[in-house]
């Protein structure tokens, strides 16, 4: 007999993790659509984010909000800083370059956390409500939950800026076309420093969030790598792909985790990685550009 | 600003260390001086047990020659630092090993322990002991000049099993490792030893490394409903998560774990939902005054501050070495890995001074030997659950 109860816990728990995919892709997406770089160095951003979070919070013993604060503050001070001193002056050089820069800022990432808070895993000091929630008879995580809807409140963030607020518009603007973006008069330079701020700081937020229930580590920027995969699947320069994707790929691995063991969790990432490659390989929701000759 | 004094100190004295030794310090060594080399992982993921390892050898090497050292002949430790990297600590190896006639060597991982047994096995002059408890390291015949300072991973679980079916006979028992080379070493031999002892176990559960939200896994163990929850292969995450889930879903499995997740400070940061955690752990903690320990004493009385379970893993290793060494000058032998190795075959019922609480025989390449011991929340320690259980 199927466990049906089983079912829809494993496919809460998988979209509720997925919600974690969807912002750290979100991230992802916005500096690659406004500036056309791959930045492999947004899961150490978001270990980054985490560290912040817990010196705020634990180190200084802030209230959580002003910890929050003072994180969202960093990580757009941090994107700021990376996009001025490091990306801009690489404007221009090939691609491979900015992306072995990104590889290079990662790495120098992590060291500066080894140097000031260890090597150990830390945890962060529980914010998150830890109550059990159950929905009918079908139990959820209340942490994940409710990392789930600061997630969501997030995206929705995000999503009315791209659409109301000037910035935005120049964002998406620059983004369709950055030729024709400087010729209206949007000062190109200050969107892209615009994008590394915001994606730092959605980076810096989900650092809190995942840290919140995985705990905290240098090494925690692999989970850039699985976003990596989530981006790959939604298309590179889109922010539904980022979300839909995020989200079904938190489903497929907590199904797969379920149902056929921990061990298939990558393999059925993958699988569908490459299913996707194959059919469409700009992603499911990317832009397929057309070069005329 | 928002630096921990201990962990920058820490830090700080580590990576001056590790300059100091890149920079190649001046390579003296007295004519007659016993060499211990070591690729110790002072900084990368492995950094937290490499500091207390590098700690433990180093004061050990200390006791032994402030009182003159072994027939005379002084320990000269050699420390380089590997990051955790398989080929740094091969470089590691083959650096210390050109400047000094090495006599003894710690490594640092499986990785390392396994790739250079065949270079062991030629040289014949080594002999090897590390951080790794790997089970197929505890073959005597394949890796002839290595041993581990206590017991492999199969018997640590299968120490834990005993103490389950001690406790609570025919129990339902759960695994949950992490899907590395490390999670699985000892899952499948330990489940055969579980039947033997009547125990069932009723779910494995298995976990991507790196894994954030571990929610599906802990839907699972509910539905097995196992009476006891055996972790391996993690130092720290996701086990609260687990726990703390577990918890509030009312499961009131116990939750256990082995060696490398055991340690006094990581179990704390577990918070609340810690208090009741148990393992295996081979050596007495630190503040342990349950036994009778000069050499616990001793280590306190050098270093007032808490001291990892590491630091006691490196400090029983330097200890075994430098008895195989002095029975093998004892006995007016050459220092060399079938000689070191056959001396410490020779240990027997040998009195570690309350480092394991029992006294210990090494006839193979591990001491299969532990205690249970399980967190108590309210002193911030691991109290004793358990006597000091032997594997026969």
């Amino acid at each position: 007999m199927t466990d049906w109860l089983l079912l829809i816990e494993v496919s809460l728990a998988g979209i509720g993790s997925g919600g974690l995919y969807a912002i750290t892709g979100l991230a992802f997406v916005l500096i690659y659509k406004a500036t056309k770089v791959v930045n492999l160095a947004i899961g150490e951003i978001l270990m980054l984010g985490a560290y912040v979070f817990f010196g705020f919070s634990a180190g200084l013993a802030l209230p959580f909000w002003l910890a929050a604060l003072g994180t969202v503050v960093v990580a757009g001070l941090l994107g700021a800083g990376i996009e001025r001193t490091m990306i801009r002056p690489m404007l221009g050089e090939s691609p491979i370059a900015v992306f072995m820069l990104t590889i290079g800022l990662g790495s120098i990432l992590t060291g500066t956390v080894e140097l000031i808070w260890g090597a150990n895993p830390l945890r962060l000091p529980e914010y998150l409500p830890n109550q059990p929630l159950f929905l009918g008879d079908a139990y959820v995580s209340s942490k994940v939950a409710t990392a789930f809807a600061i997630a969501s409140v997030v995206v929705l963030i995000f999503l009315a800026l791209f659409r109301f607020w000037r910035g935005g518009v120049a964002l998406r603007a620059t983004a369709s076309d950055q030729a024709a973006a400087y010729s209206m008069g949007i000062n190109v330079p200050k969107v892209f420093s615009l994008s590394w701020i915001i994606a730092c700081v959605t980076a810096g937020v989900a650092g809190m969030l995942v840290g919140a229930i995985g705990g905290i580590s240098p090494t925690m920027g692999v989970f850039g790598l699985s976003v990596l995969v989530v981006v790959i699947v939604g298309g590179l320069d889109s922010v539904l792909g980022a979300l839909v994707a995020g989200l079904f790929i938190g489903l497929l691995e907590a199904l797969a985790g379920a149902y056929l063991g921990g061990e298939y969790k990558t393999l059925a990432t993958f699988v569908l990685l490459v299913v996707v490659l194959m059919v469409r390989p700009y992603g499911l929701f990317g832009t397929h550009e057309i070069e005329r000759l | 600003m928002f630096l921990k004094d201990g962990v920058k100190r820490r830090t700080v004295l580590g990576m001056a260390m590790a300059a100091g030794l890149a920079g190649g310090m001046p390579a003296a060594q007295a004519a007659d001086d016993i060499v211990l080399g070591g690729s110790i992982p002072l900084t990368g993921v492995f950094a937290f047990a490499g500091e207390g390892i590098h700690a433990g050898i180093q004061d050990y090497v200390e006791i032994v020659n402030n009182a003159g050292g072994i027939e005379g002949r002084m320990i000269k430790y050699v420390p380089e630092d590997t990051a955790y990297k398989v080929d740094a600590s091969v470089a590691a190896f083959n650096k210390i090993t050109s400047q000094y006639d090495t006599n003894f060597y710690y490594g640092d991982s499986t990785g390392f322990a396994k790739t250079i047994s065949p270079e062991l096995d030629r040289k014949g002059t080594i002999l090897m002991a590390g951080a790794s408890f790997a089970s197929e390291l505890n073959d005597p015949e394949k890796h002839r000049y290595q041993f581990m300072a206590g017991p492999d991973y199969t018997e640590m679980i299968n120490i834990l099993l005993e103490y389950i079916a001690d406790e609570n006979p025919g129990a339902k028992v759960a695994y949950v490792h992490s899907d590395t080379e490390f999670g699985r070493d000892p899952i499948e031999t330990s489940q055969k030893r579980a039947e033997e002892l009547g125990l069932e176990v009723v779910e494995t559960i298995v976990t991507k490394p790196g894994s954030v939200d571990v929610s599906t896994e802990v839907l699972k163990l509910r539905r097995a409903q196992p009476d006891y929850t055996i972790f391996h292969g993690y130092v720290l995450a996701p086990i609260p998560e687990f726990i703390n889930q577990a918890k509030q879903m009312g499961m009131e499995t116990k939750f256990m774990g082995t060696f490398w997740s055991m340690d006094n400070s990581m179990v704390m940061k577990m918070g609340e939902a810690g208090d009741g955690f148990m393992g295996v752990m081979p050596y007495a903690y630190y503040y342990d005054d349950s036994d009778d320990a000069p050499m616990l004493e001793k280590i306190r009385e050098m270093r007032p501050e808490y001291q990892s379970t590491a630091y006691m893993q490196g400090f029983l290793t330097a200890m075994l070495m430098t008895e195989s060494a002095k029975r093998t000058l004892e006995a007016g032998k050459e220092l060399n890995g079938d000689n070191l190795k056959a001396a410490l075959n020779s240990i027997e019922d040998f009195d570690t001074g309350g480092i394991i609480g029992v006294p210990i025989s090494i006839p193979g390449n591990s001491i299969p030997v532990g205690r249970i011991y399980r967190a108590d929340m309210s002193q911030e320690k691991m109290v004793p659950a358990s006597d000091w259980i032997r594997l026969e």
